[in-house]
């Protein structure tokens, strides 16, 4: 009925009743301002002079050597918070401003969505609880106190798993609760029509910047890969090369230990559509329609869902979904640290780590790898793993 | 009309049929029979941590309907509805889902579709009436659009929050407005807790719905039929 809602069947408004006027509301404002200059001169300006873009594209010379292809880096690690969900929050919280709403609230996994909006909360003078999973909440403890200094209320979710699925159910509960005076800045391309559609709008300037980036070096790329939890990061450098055939797509899932219940995360390889926060869209479930158990070393990509867009990009063919393992990602990890002296988000090593494990299929091609966020979050769990 | 919300298969399966039975025998009018879904996003503490426990024993669909059946076969007056979310529904195949207890059911109740989603089941298949949901800030095209609701009652949330929140009702015209415009009974749920609570839901808009405090008494049968028994 409503299309507008959907990606190819993906998609829709799968909330409770009561923010639906909400969700109206947001729509509203999402179209006018995208298309206001004003609000564009605002964004752009904020962007450039307090978020660090644009971002360097980076020609990776040793780690090319090493696998026998051209590898360049998208380089949103330098970004302003350490990664590209600043790309998303200064934008919504730019929405959230014109609405005329004065407290925002977010999930977090790995805590860089959650302190990527703490800082814009902070920068606009806006009240600001994030929800984070205890879980992950011990495993990226320092961007807890990150969050914290920054003048964020923390709330650590004692729900399910614990971790990323369990902080956004806690914070669309909130929501319901407080929508009158609360944005809920959602991190990903997740969640109920408009989200999916504005977020991927405010990370479009990955693949605009890239696809420009590209062309002034002379090419463009034979290949695009992007690690994929909820998918933001992705979707953010895909779009400016979808349009291309010529380019091939690749987006890649988390592994984790093994094909076994609860010991990975590939939504897309493993899960069949079903409907999670306010989406439909692929999902890891049991046979009895629950919500499965799903792993990751990286907290990023622990979430058994994935932005109904990834789904109709999968069903249509345009992009290819592959996944490696934790270990597989570690060892990228270790790859670029050491020879390229850049320390990359357990994340963004995903998608090294499938350039990498599949050497043959990009062999002699210009691969360009989103870096889309930086390591030193990470340091706990690398410790713990021995690296150190 | 007055009913109880009870999770399915909570905290056994035959603990759940003697509170199922229990509400029945009392001759009240209708019974929300939860199955257990792992993300309830509209529930809060008290349900939430049920549901979570009922997960984690593992859900049988096909069993908390058998004992919906055998209920309904013993008080065929009642109404029984099912309270579930999205994903169960469209999992287990909205058709089949119809074909299977469309004959024992009134209404689907689900939490995480709104009515302007509603065709997006019809399409697939659900024929089983999706009772729709009126909330403190329904405008008045979204009640327009419940209008010609098949369900037997329209659900009234009268507090902005999760279930058993202990946020005051709101205080606004907008469940009047709905019985006004379908001409049904509205059941107010969310956040009724006494007697007196249902008593004013009773006389404003004809009904209510109470879940918090019976899941809480679940595992108590005894406490549980006397909580119920106050309300006959």
């Amino acid at each position: 009925m409503d299309k507008k809602m959907f990606f190819g069947e993906y998609g829709g408004q799968f909330v409770p009743e009561t923010l639906i006027p909400a969700l109206d509301e947001l729509e509203y404002w999402y179209n006018k301002l995208k298309n206001d200059d004003k609000f564009k001169s605002e964004l752009d300006t904020l962007l450039r002079s307090y978020a660090g873009r644009p971002t360097p594209v980076y020609k990776a010379e040793n780690l090319s050597k090493e696998c026998g292809c051209e590898i360049y880096l998208k380089r949103e690690d330098l970004m302003h918070t350490g990664a590209h969900k600043v790309n998303n929050t200064l934008g919504q919280a730019l929405v959230t401003k014109y609405m005329g709403k004065n407290r925002v609230i977010a999930e977090t996994g790995a805590g860089q969505h959650g302190v990527a909006t703490a800082t814009a909360a902070a920068l606009f003078g806006m009240e600001c609880t994030v929800f984070m999973g205890e879980v992950d909440a011990r495993r990226q403890e320092p961007n807890v106190k990150r969050m914290q200094l920054l003048g964020a209320e923390v709330v650590r979710v004692q729900d399910g798993q614990r971790t990323l699925k369990d902080a956004t159910n806690a914070a669309l509960r909130e929501w319901v609760a407080s929508v009158e005076n609360t944005h809920y800045i959602i991190g990903s391309i997740v969640g109920p029509y408009p989200f999916p559609e504005m977020v991927a709008y405010f990370q479009s300037v990955i693949g605009i910047e890239a696809n420009t980036q590209c062309k002034e070096l002379g090419f463009d790329p034979d290949c695009v890969v992007a690690c994929v939890g909820g998918g933001s990061n992705a979707i953010g450098i895909f779009q400016g090369f979808l349009d291309n055939p010529k380019v091939e797509i690749f987006g890649v899932e988390a592994g984790g230990v093994s094909d076994k219940d609860g010991e990975h995360a590939r939504t897309i390889g493993m899960g069949k559509p079903g409907i999670l926060h306010g989406a439909f869209s692929y999902l890891v479930q049991t046979p009895q329609f629950q919500v499965a158990d799903v792993h990751s070393i990286s907290a990023g990509l622990d979430y058994p869902g994935i932005g109904p867009a990834h789904s109709a990009l999968n069903d249509s063919g345009r992009v290819t979904y592959g996944y490696v393992r934790d270990d597989e990602a570690l060892n990228a990890f270790r790859m670029l640290t050491r020879k390229e002296g850049i320390i990359p988000a357990l994340e963004s090593s995903h998608a090294l780590a499938y350039v990498i494990e599949n050497k043959d299929r990009f062999k002699g091609r210009k691969v360009l790898v989103n870096l889309s966020g930086r390591g030193d979050k990470d340091m706990a769990a690398i410790m713990e793993r021995g690296l150190v | 009309m007055r009913g109880f919300y009870i999770v399915g298969g909570y905290p056994d399966r035959e603990q759940f049929k003697k509170c199922l039975n229990a509400v029945a025998a009392e001759g009240f009018e209708f019974i929300e029979v939860g199955i257990p879904f792992s993300e309830p996003v509209a529930d809060g503490p008290v349900i939430a941590s049920a549901i979570h426990e009922a997960v984690m024993n593992g859900v049988d669909i096909e069993a908390i309907m058998a004992d919906v059946r055998e209920m309904k076969q013993k008080y065929p007056a009642i109404k029984a509805t099912v309270m579930t979310y999205a994903n169960i529904i469209h999992g287990y195949g909205e058709k089949r889902f119809s074909d299977d207890f469309g004959d024992i059911l009134s209404g689907v109740i689900i939490p995480d579709l709104p009515t302007r989603m509603h065709y997006w089941m019809i399409e697939k298949g659900l024929s089983i009436p999706i009772i729709p949901f009126v909330t403190p800030v329904s405008r008045d095209e979204d009640i327009e659009a419940v209008k010609d609701t098949k369900a037997p009652f329209v659900y009234y949330i009268s507090i902005m929050g999760v279930t058993g929140s202990d946020k005051k009702g709101a205080v606004n015209n907008r469940s009047e407005t709905a019985k006004k415009l379908t001409g049904k009974p509205v059941v107010t749920g969310f956040g009724i807790r006494t007697k007196e609570d249902a008593d004013r839901a009773i006389a404003a808009t004809g009904g209510f719905v109470i879940g918090t405090e019976v899941v809480k008494r679940q595992k108590d049968f005894d406490s549980f039929c006397k909580y119920i028994a106050q309300f006959r």
